[in-house]
């Protein structure tokens, strides 16, 4: 009867402990989750209250009114859609560039056995280590002389051109892009290579008929992000493009700041509007971000 | 005619180490030869050389009379199944089946029925639309081996195909292969460490040992006549008793025993030291034994019962031998190595006995020992002692 007693009370101790732990760390993931998402929800709140309201009542108050209309206004006199067009324009050769030269170099570093490759590898990763900013000048200065043919920029240079701008992010991308592939690339099983160069695929095939299909997560993973950094570029836009009409969506933004006078209600709508293509970007990816692609290749 | 023939092979990798030692090999065209020993002995390292997948540093390599040393893998001609079946994970069983032909230019109506004729033969149809992940392990097995077969190579090699399979499998893959192989003819080469698969499935069998070749030979004649220790301690399970004995020229004397040596032995006559090697089935129970054979009396310490035959495992007052090839065979690194008591320096044998008789531990048992069933080993070089030579032993 004793033991029948005890039992339960031990089983209690035990789980109200895990339940203070739960309750902990629930509190702590709420906690971390709203401070993270305080600026986003803040800016998206002030982006739907009309200017007026925010002047007579400031920007800590209660909303007298709520509606879209700084989002339509943004919209026409910011010229998004342009800018949008510039954004993408720039961004997806410069991703799908990016994810191709470093997944060629990580192929090259992780799956074929040669000499130089570790030496390889710390080459491309050195170059990811030098901060912009320092080469800013002299980037700036080689792109002024950096010539190009007419048709592909109407400046004959690299400076203040498409081309130049996602030559620049393909070059800044490429060295964490070629790490985390040539990582992930060495967790594909070696033998499956082998059966391939059996079944009589040579290099080419063997790096987009087996590799490359396997490698689908992590390249999900890395398009997302590096859509991301790549649609965000501010400094390299500013610093090598002149024209207004050529700059991405985020230096466009400033074109909503006037000289005297900041509408921000104007400049939050704006803003929410130019985050949007990387929340789609994610939602279209997100699920491909599948681990374990590679189960089922052998005994499992 | 499409047989293997390795001249002279051999692979030195660039830290030194010789994993492959001037082979010479020769499969006949349909034949089936497996490469067999102690994992490290470069077996597997052989095969990915007859594959192309690793470079010889001499020698040369044939495959259907072709010299084929320089070529890769794809144009080689052979088929290859790997240990851990490399099926690629993002093609379904069909496109898996398929992807050598389709590599290869084969119009895609050829290769649809070729791929739904060896699903047919392995019983891989229902399978077809699924991908690798959502396969057993032996229907993974299944599909690696018609990825070979459906290219109908010059010759099949393959590396331990069988040793991801539970043990109940395997012995049913087992029987497959040999049918498979018999329904094809196609030459194959195929590599394990487990001798009983090498035994079961060879029609030549070939020991190798530090990447050098020790045997190639039948099954049958690997088993009773071994060239060498080696050989003779790695073939056979249970595993040979081993002891070093005292030739008489009339008998052999061992740990307290003496056995008379029948007319016709290879060690009639002779006089010194060998090293002498009892076959488990060649001890019998001395009930059901010949009356003419000699008898040992010992205590058995352990009886291991199989029902149809039992193992009676005693130990002899005699060290156990210590020639690097039976540790190498043993595949321990010293005499310590899969004893679980130390300090016990005597030889333990092991003898098959009939499963219908009682056997006691701890309880005197006289076995009949089939003295002409005794194998001899020059304890200096450790070459069997043959009829033909007249090697010196040593006093």
């Amino acid at each position: 009867m004793s033991v029948a007693l005890e039992r339960p009370a031990v089983q209690e101790r035990t789980g109200r402990g895990i339940r203070w732990q739960r309750v902990g760390l629930h509190v702590f993931l709420a906690g971390a989750a709203i401070l993270w998402l305080a600026p986003v929800l803040w800016t998206l709140y002030t982006s739907l209250r009309p200017f007026s309201d925010t002047a007579k009542n400031g920007y800590v108050s209660l909303p007298g009114a709520l509606n879209f209309e700084n989002y339509s206004q943004a919209w026409t006199q910011a010229d998004l859609p342009h800018y949008f067009l510039n954004s993408l324009i720039i961004t997806l050769p410069a991703v799908f560039l990016t994810l191709l030269f470093a997944a060629a170099v990580a192929f090259v570093v992780a799956r074929l056995s040669f000499r130089f490759n570790v030496a390889l590898l710390i080459v491309f990763m050195a170059a990811n280590l030098l901060p912009q900013q320092v080469i800013l000048t002299p980037l700036y200065r080689l792109y002024l002389r950096l010539p190009l043919p007419e048709f592909l920029s109407d400046s004959g240079l690299f400076y203040d051109s498409f081309i130049g701008l996602i030559a620049i992010n393909v070059a800044f991308q490429t060295g964490f892009c070629t790490f985390v592939l040539s990582n992930y690339m060495k967790t594909i099983p070696a033998s499956l290579g082998d059966a391939a160069r059996v079944d009589g695929a040579g290099v080419l095939r063997q790096f987009f008929g087996i590799v490359l299909p396997l490698c689908r997560p992590a390249l999900a993973a890395l398009a997302t992000l590096e859509f991301t950094w790549i649609y965000n570029d501010f400094l390299w836009a500013v610093v090598l493009v002149q024209s207004g009409d050529k700059r991405p969506i985020t230096s466009a933004l400033a074109n909503l700041q006037g000289a005297y006078f900041t509408n921000f209600n104007l400049l939050a709508a704006g803003a929410m509007l130019a985050a949007l293509p990387t929340l789609i970007v994610y939602a279209l990816l997100q699920r491909h971000f599948i681990s374990g692609l590679t189960l089922g290749a052998s005994k499992g | 005619m499409s047989g293997i023939r390795l001249d002279h092979v051999s692979k030195r990798y660039p830290n030194g180490v010789v994993a492959v030692d001037s082979v010479e090999l020769d499969v006949a065209d349909g034949e089936f030869v497996v490469l067999v020993g102690p994992s490290g002995c470069g077996k597997t390292t052989l095969l990915r050389s007859v594959a192309g997948l690793e470079d010889i540093t001499s020698g040369t390599l044939y495959i259907g009379g072709e010299d084929v040393t320089g070529r890769p893998p794809q144009q080689r001609d052979i088929a290859m199944v790997f240990q851990d079946y490399a099926l690629y994970p993002h093609m379904s069983v069909r496109e898996n089946l398929g992807y050598g032909l389709k590599l290869r230019g084969t119009p895609r109506a050829d290769r649809e029925r070729r791929v739904s004729e060896v699903a047919h033969t392995l019983g891989l149809e229902e399978l077809l639309a699924r991908k690798p992940a959502k396969l057993s392990g032996g229907q993974r097995q299944r599909v690696a081996m018609g990825r070979a077969i459906i290219r109908e190579p010059k010759a099949f090699l393959m590396d331990e195909p069988l040793s991801n399979l539970d043990a109940k499998l395997r012995v049913s893959m087992r029987a497959e292969l040999s049918r498979l192989h018999e329904r094809l003819g196609v030459t194959t080469l195929y590599v394990t460490h487990d001798q009983v698969e090498a035994m079961t499935l060879g029609q030549r069998v070939a020991v190798l040992r530090d990447g050098v070749l020790q045997q190639v030979d039948t099954p049958q004649r690997l088993f009773h006549k071994p060239k060498n220790l080696f050989v003779a301690a790695f073939i056979g399970s249970p595993s040979m008793n081993l002891v070093e004995a005292e030739l008489t020229g009339r008998s052999v004397r061992f740990a307290g025993f003496e056995l008379p040596l029948p007319r016709g032995s290879v060690a009639a006559d002779r006089t010194g030291k060998a090293i002498v090697g009892i076959r488990p089935s060649a001890l019998e129970h001395g009930g059901g034994a010949e009356h003419e054979l000699p008898r040992i009396g010992v205590v058995p310490e352990v009886v291991e019962e199989l029902g149809d035959e039992t193992h009676v495992i005693f130990t002899i007052e005699a060290p156990p031998v210590s020639a690097d090839a039976v540790l190498a065979a043993t595949e321990a690194s010293d005499q310590s190595e899969g004893k679980l008591f130390a300090g016990d320096e005597r030889a333990m044998f092991t003898a098959r006995v009939d499963g219908k008789r009682t056997v006691t531990v701890g309880d005197r048992l006289e076995l009949a020992v089939d003295t002409g069933a005794l194998h001899f080993f020059d304890p200096a070089t450790g070459l069997a002692l043959d009829a033909g030579t007249r090697t010196e032993l040593v006093a």
